[in-house]
């Protein structure tokens, strides 16, 4: 887009970090960015740093640890989509004009909260009414298994696919393969979901260092270009809404297809957002990687796999590489970065040209997510 | 378990039910005098026309289950496993719920007042959801 690309990315493994502040947690990607991208930090313009549950001015407290600041900050809030969002207003500002360098990061640290699920808003009704992600995930389950006569265990491949993807991935909080066996006999959540049908809570950090294409080549030779970069927000539906197609994310697909003059057929590795297994077949659909209804075969022929038609999480996503909030949308794009540099080691899509990130979330009334933002890059 | 409706116990749900002369609970929606909008719950401004007048409207009390799950993780507070989901009323309105007693997709089912948790404060009531009677 507009003269846009990524020519440096870092990430600490997530996990659980729970005696490391968020400062502590974010200061390791960022100069691990710097160093990828062979630049002198002082070129940076401006910093988008994107947390849910971090807490104030977590990018200022990140970059006074490295000596950085003393520039444009600007902190970001958008539930899942607060990094890719973060990304997405870093983008605008280079394709502006205002900056030539942006650095964007992505942090979060849920260990705080002891285990259990997402703390909610209680404010909102829904969730006053005893509302939580697992619930709202397993209910777009429940009515998918009724319309399409798809079985749970069918559903739970999903979590076996991208566990052995994270066990190529070092990067990934959850290291060991399971079977499907494994995924159905652990602990019922919230019905079809077992314990392994859902990401794991934990820590991480990542950040990206996006440059104008005016400079980036004197950092490195290799600069990964942004094709799209859309963020938008679900609609309000009070009444009927069909919670088998993610209407926030099926608009946004069409949208930043749109914008990069590509379709799903040019899309040749996918990181999309596993919170829970159904997602990831949901969104299937949603980029129009498969029909409707043919998500659950389409994981079974085995195209999606590393090596297949069209891998989606190679890193493992959400559901092994983890869901640290805020530090999912940047961490799904250095997974993209390494993928079309070639540097993904074992799990490394041979080939890959073209990719696409997608990081949706937000779990308030009236809405399917509140957030979502979709990248294309292409090298 | 049914809560004893002529207590009036302080309800989770606040003003969004009422329960009539024959013990029958009626969900209280909003409907916009300047457009006709319905919504669950009331809101304080339409989110079709912007109007602030919005007035208090009884909800059909019975409608269709749409998708629902039975939880078994959640806040302490909640009666485990707990049942949730969503209900579309013959007016449009989509209503987030707990349901009570053996459902399925796609059954009629009929609001009442019931309790769903336990808190410092005391038994938690609500509206609910119940498969209507045939």
């Amino acid at each position: 887009m507009k003269g846009v690309s990524v020519i440096g990315v870092g990430m600490i493994p997530f996990g659980k970090y729970p005696d490391t502040n968020i400062a502590d947690l974010g200061w390791p990607a960022v100069k691990a960015a710097i160093k990828d991208a062979n630049i002198d930090p002082k070129r940076i313009d401006a910093v988008y740093s994107g947390t849910a549950r971090g807490g104030a001015m977590v990018g200022q407290r990140i970059m006074g640890r490295v000596g950085l600041a003393g520039l444009p900050i600007i902190n970001v809030e958008n539930a899942c989509s607060s990094s890719s969002g973060a990304l997405a207003q870093g983008v605008i500002a280079i394709a502006s004009g205002a900056y030539d360098v942006v650095l964007v990061i992505g942090v979060e640290k849920l260990t705080k909260f002891g285990g259990g699920t997402l703390p909610l808003d209680e404010d909102d009704w829904e969730v006053r009414l005893g509302l939580s992600m697992p619930a709202l995930y397993a209910m777009r389950a429940q009515r998918y298994m009724h319309d399409y006569g798809v079985s749970a265990d069918k559903i739970a491949g999903v979590s076996v696919k991208n566990r052995a993807n994270g066990a190529l991935n070092p990067d990934a909080q959850m290291q060991k393969e399971v079977t499907v066996a494994e995924v159905l006999a652990s602990r019922m959540i919230a019905d079809p979901f077992t314990l392994l049908q859902c990401c794991p809570t934990g820590d991480g950090a990542a950040a990206i260092i996006l440059a104008s294409d005016k400079v980036a080549r004197q950092f490195r030779s290799d600069p990964i270009g942004v094709r799209a970069s859309h963020l938008t927000s679900g609609k309000f539906m009070a009444g009927f809404r069909d919670m088998t197609s993610p209407e926030i994310t099926v608009r946004g697909a069409k949208e930043t297809f749109e914008e990069a003059g590509l379709g799903p057929e040019d899309i040749d590795v996918a990181e999309v957002h596993d919170a829970f297994s159904i997602a990831e077949l949901l969104y299937y659909e949603a980029f129009g990687f498969c029909p409707r209804g043919e998500g659950a075969a389409l994981l079974e022929s085995g195209a999606t796999k590393i090596g297949g038609r069209i891998p989606i999480n190679p890193s493992g996503g959400l559901l092994a590489k983890g869901h640290p909030v805020g530090a999912t949308g940047a961490a799904q794009v250095v997974e993209i970065v390494r993928q079309l540099r070639g540097e993904a080691g074992p799990r490394q899509v041979e080939g890959a040209r073209i990719g696409l990130s997608h990081a949706t979330g937000g779990g308030i009334s009236g809405f399917d997510h509140g957030a979502c933002s979709i990248h294309i890059f292409q090298r | 378990m049914t809560v004893d409706v002529k207590e009036k116990p302080a309800l989770l749900c606040g003003d969004a039910v009422d329960v009539d002369a024959n013990g029958h609970a009626h969900l209280i929606g909003g409907l916009c005098v300047d457009c006709g909008n319905r919504t669950f719950p009331r809101a304080p401004v339409c989110c079709v026309c912007m109007s602030e007048k919005i007035a208090p409207a009884p909800m059909p009390r019975a409608g269709t289950l749409y998708a629902f799950s039975t939880v078994h993780v959640a806040a302490k507070k909640w009666h485990k496993p707990m049942c949730v989901g969503y209900v579309d009323l013959p007016n449009g309105a989509r209503v987030f719920t707990h349901l009570q007693g053996d459902i399925a997709i796609g059954d009629n089912v009929e609001v009442a007042i019931g309790t769903v948790g336990e808190d410092e404060n005391g038994p938690i009531a609500t509206f609910v959801f119940r498969r209507s009677a045939p």
